[in-house]
């Protein structure tokens, strides 16, 4: 890449917390399911909304999933203002799960119950005009927007745990082909709901899901307040639904996101996969030094994921024993979407 | 930027004019519009506000593809209509299954379709209140075909499935900006040889019950009966607001050297690429066009263009009051060196077929590179009283004969997600 582009700062919030440090933690236990009490999940309460920053009709306007979200991207606010970058040169891209509440809203379903020879009258009638809005990955888009001031490129991206990747290589590439010097990267798990367990391809009986949202600031230049940096050094993705082509499709994908950096899978110091994906971890059998995860602290976090593990590494770089050297991020969704994403921490030559 | 040139090479669409890309280019010349009559099943007695849309007929469905397998399976129906255009772009590419292999599908498939029949599951069986705990224990009733069994993504994935495209497959979701940010992120993709061909575009239908009555309760939806089926009248003094269509439109985009090399003639050259945030209000597009002018800039700059050497602008018209100020406000302000845009001339699709919502821009990038192709510009029809605020050529009442290099296309996305296309005719050498 010819203009390097860093994680600049990242916020988080799941069950282990809402600092990246609290996914270091003690694993805290999935509970039952409030509407299956056979299936276990990390649940967490709706966050309040900062009121200096969004207006106060937004949390009411605003599913679960969106408000973690906006709850995490305000976070970032302070970091990007710092930037004193011109709104138009801000981009903006999303990794945000379809919203699974019903499009009339429980008030309507309950009133169609009862007159369930006029449910148009009742849909009407009880469905309050602005309902909509709050069905729309661009609602919650556009709320980080008004509040952040990004006026520049956008992107929005709602697929399976590769929107995660979608939205950060998006970003990335705004900022290589420079038409921005800075991007917020935000995304959001889905809402514990039936259609995680419905959708095809359905999850297996084991599955912990989560709840929770991951910001990242993306820029041209590190952040200074620390003397290490982690930059963006390669990606790639790839897709097969067919087991039998899947590994030569993830191997391609990981050989082309290190030839940037001229790596091999060996020269990576750290690989970051879901450990209870057998076919993923069939890859790096013969890696020296393993394979980690923060899944157990967090639940399957969907579209989150990848943003989630990306502000731990940003964690550990900032840290005072960081080293120099590369991570690689490899993610599998259910349904057959491959991912790499490779990292690289690096010293800075010139810290103040 | 890099010399990599990127063409179309495959188109397909299925609107309220048919299943054929070829019938919407004949019909849309012709100034016809497909906005019909309409209720949502289960109306049964006209009562929804909502009377006109440009629904898909399916009583046109061709001989040949009858057969395929977007009809027999479990799917939404945006999924089906996106899925046929989507085989119907690449049949029309001629590009071989070994060449789709790292092919990326990048597909726009608007919000979820919730059906009122699933949601009535989560009624508890004492009449109390409605919650996800009563669905759980019927979920063999959950409809296969609704959301809740659908993810957003299932159309890309049945789509690179289907072909065997083993590339990136992304979902994308920013509202009425949905297909033009596939195909513009495809183009990006080749540019920067990610890939050599892509398959983008997007499919959508809002027409069903409660979907319709979502978007009719925020005021987006047209309900006016004076003017029956011919509503949908972009930049005229009485336009209403929107009129959903439905359908699917997909392109395949390939470097110019991949297409040569195999043979292929281009229709048109993707040239550039442009978004921006209004960063304004949720619920209204910001007054000025300030988002509008900073995408269409972006794509002039990404294209390398200068704003003069624009013949066309296929805007969004989506017939509300707000948008189609703005976005004439907009165009004034990117072209208002030596007033150029007075040189313009300016077309809405949407009032020929309707707004397609997330996929939307597909059959008008299709529809804009049909124009660079043939120097041909379709219509905006039902436009006889332009309002006083929007005051540019619109192409009103007929297709006209013009010269047309260089185009923009145009799809902005509620919440203010703009993006706009840079098209240009095919030149072997370059532009």
């Amino acid at each position: 890449m010819s203009i390097a582009v860093y994680i600049h700062s990242a916020a988080v919030l799941n069950a282990a917390g809402s600092e990246c440090a609290d996914l270091l933690g003690t694993p805290p236990s999935p509970q039952p399911l409030a509407f299956d009490a056979t299936r276990r999940a990390f649940a967490l309460p709706t966050p309040r909304l900062a009121s200096d920053l969004f207006d106060r009709k937004i949390q009411r306007s605003v599913e679960p999933q969106g408000l973690r979200l906006l709850h995490c991207v305000a976070r970032l606010a302070p970091a990007l203002a710092a930037l004193q970058l011109p709104p138009a040169r801000i981009a903006l891209t999303a990794a945000i799960p379809e919203v699974d509440a019903p499009s009339p809203c429980w008030d309507a379903v309950q009133a169609i119950s009862e007159q369930p020879q006029k449910p148009l009258a009742q849909l009407l009638a009880n469905t309050p005009p602005l309902h909509a809005i709050t069905l729309l990955n661009s609602s919650v888009m556009a709320y980080v927007a008004e509040a952040l001031q990004c006026h520049g490129p956008m992107g929005g991206f709602c697929s399976q745990d590769n929107a995660g990747l979608d939205a950060l290589v998006e970003a990335c590439q705004q900022i290589v082909e420079q038409r921005a010097d800075a991007a917020l990267v935000v995304s959001s798990s889905p809402n514990l709901t039936p259609a995680l367990y419905l959708r095809e391809p359905t999850p297996s009986a084991e599955a912990i899901f989560g709840e929770g949202a991951a910001a990242l600031l993306l820029s041209s230049a590190p952040s200074r307040t620390t003397p290490h940096a982690l930059r963006i050094a390669g990606f790639a993705r790839g897709y097969s639904a067919d087991p039998q082509r899947g590994a030569a499709v993830a191997r391609r994908v990981i050989d082309q996101a290190l030839s940037l950096e001229k790596l091999c899978l060996g020269d990576v110091e750290q690989i970051v996969a879901n450990p209870e994906d057998a076919q993923l971890m069939s890859l790096f059998a013969e890696h020296p030094r393993g394979v980690r995860s923060a899944r157990a602290m967090t639940g399957d976090l969907g579209a989150s994921t990848l943003l989630s593990e990306i502000a731990l590494a940003l964690h550990h770089t900032q840290s005072a024993s960081a080293t120099p050297g590369h991570t690689l991020f490899v993610s599998h969704s259910r349904a057959g979407h491959w991912g790499a994403l490779l990292l690289a921490s690096e010293t800075l030559e010139k810290h103040t | 930027m890099s010399a990599t040139r990127i063409v179309i090479t495959g188109m397909g669409a299925v609107t309220g004019f048919g299943f054929e890309w070829q019938t919407l280019w004949e019909k849309m010349l012709g100034a016809e519009h497909c906005v019909c009559p309409w209720q949502p099943d289960g109306v049964g007695d006209g009562t929804f506000p909502v009377r006109y849309a440009a629904a898909v007929d399916m009583t046109l469905l061709p001989e040949a593809l009858k057969d395929h397998p977007a009809w027999n399976i479990a799917l939404e129906k945006r999924s089906r209509f996106g899925w046929v255009a989507a085989t119907q772009a690449v049949n029309d590419s001629r590009l071989a299954p070994d060449q789709l292999r790292e092919a990326a599908v990048l597909c726009a498939s608007g919000a979820p379709q919730h059906m009122l029949a699933d949601m009535l599951l989560t009624l508890a069986p004492d009449g109390s209140a409605p919650g996800w705990q009563h669905l759980m224990p019927r979920a063999g009733q959950v409809n296969a075909e609704g959301s809740l069994r659908q993810s957003n993504d299932r159309l890309a994935r049945v789509i690179a499935d289907g072909l065997g495209c083993e590339g990136p497959v992304i979902n994308i979701s920013s509202a009425c900006a949905g297909a033009s940010q596939a195909i513009g992120n495809a183009f990006q993709m080749i540019r920067r040889g990610e890939v050599n061909v892509a398959i983008a575009g997007g499919a959508d239908s809002v027409l069903n019950l409660d979907t319709m009555a979502a978007l009719y309760l925020l005021g987006a939806a047209s309900s006016e009966q004076r003017w029956g089926v011919d509503l949908c009248r972009p930049f005229d003094r009485n336009r209403s607001g929107l009129i959903a269509g439905e359908g699917g439109g997909f392109v395949v985009l390939e470097s110019l050297e991949h297409a040569l090399a195999r043979g292929a003639t281009p229709y048109a050259e993707v040239l550039g690429f442009g978004s921006s945030l209004d960063a304004y209000k949720v619920t209204a597009p910001q007054p000025e066009g300030r988002g509008a002018a900073l995408a269409m800039q972006a794509a002039l700059d990404d294209a390398g263009l200068r704003a003069q050497q624009i013949d066309l602008i296929n805007a969004h018209g989506t017939s509300t009051p707000l948008n189609d100020v703005a976005e004439t406000l907009a165009i004034k302000s990117v072209f208002a060196e030596h007033r150029h845009y007075r040189s313009l001339t300016v077309s809405a699709n949407k009032s020929q077929f309707g707004h397609l919502i997330a996929a939307a821009g597909a059959p008008e990038c299709m529809v804009t590179a049909l124009a660079c192709l043939n120097d041909l510009v379709t219509p905006t029809v039902n436009l006889h009283d332009v309002d006083e605020q929007c005051d540019l050529d619109y192409c009103a009442g007929q297709a006209v004969s013009r010269r047309v290099d260089f185009a923009l296309s145009n799809s902005f996305g509620f919440g203010g997600l703009n993006t706009s296309l840079a098209l240009g005719k095919y030149r072997e050498h370059g532009q």
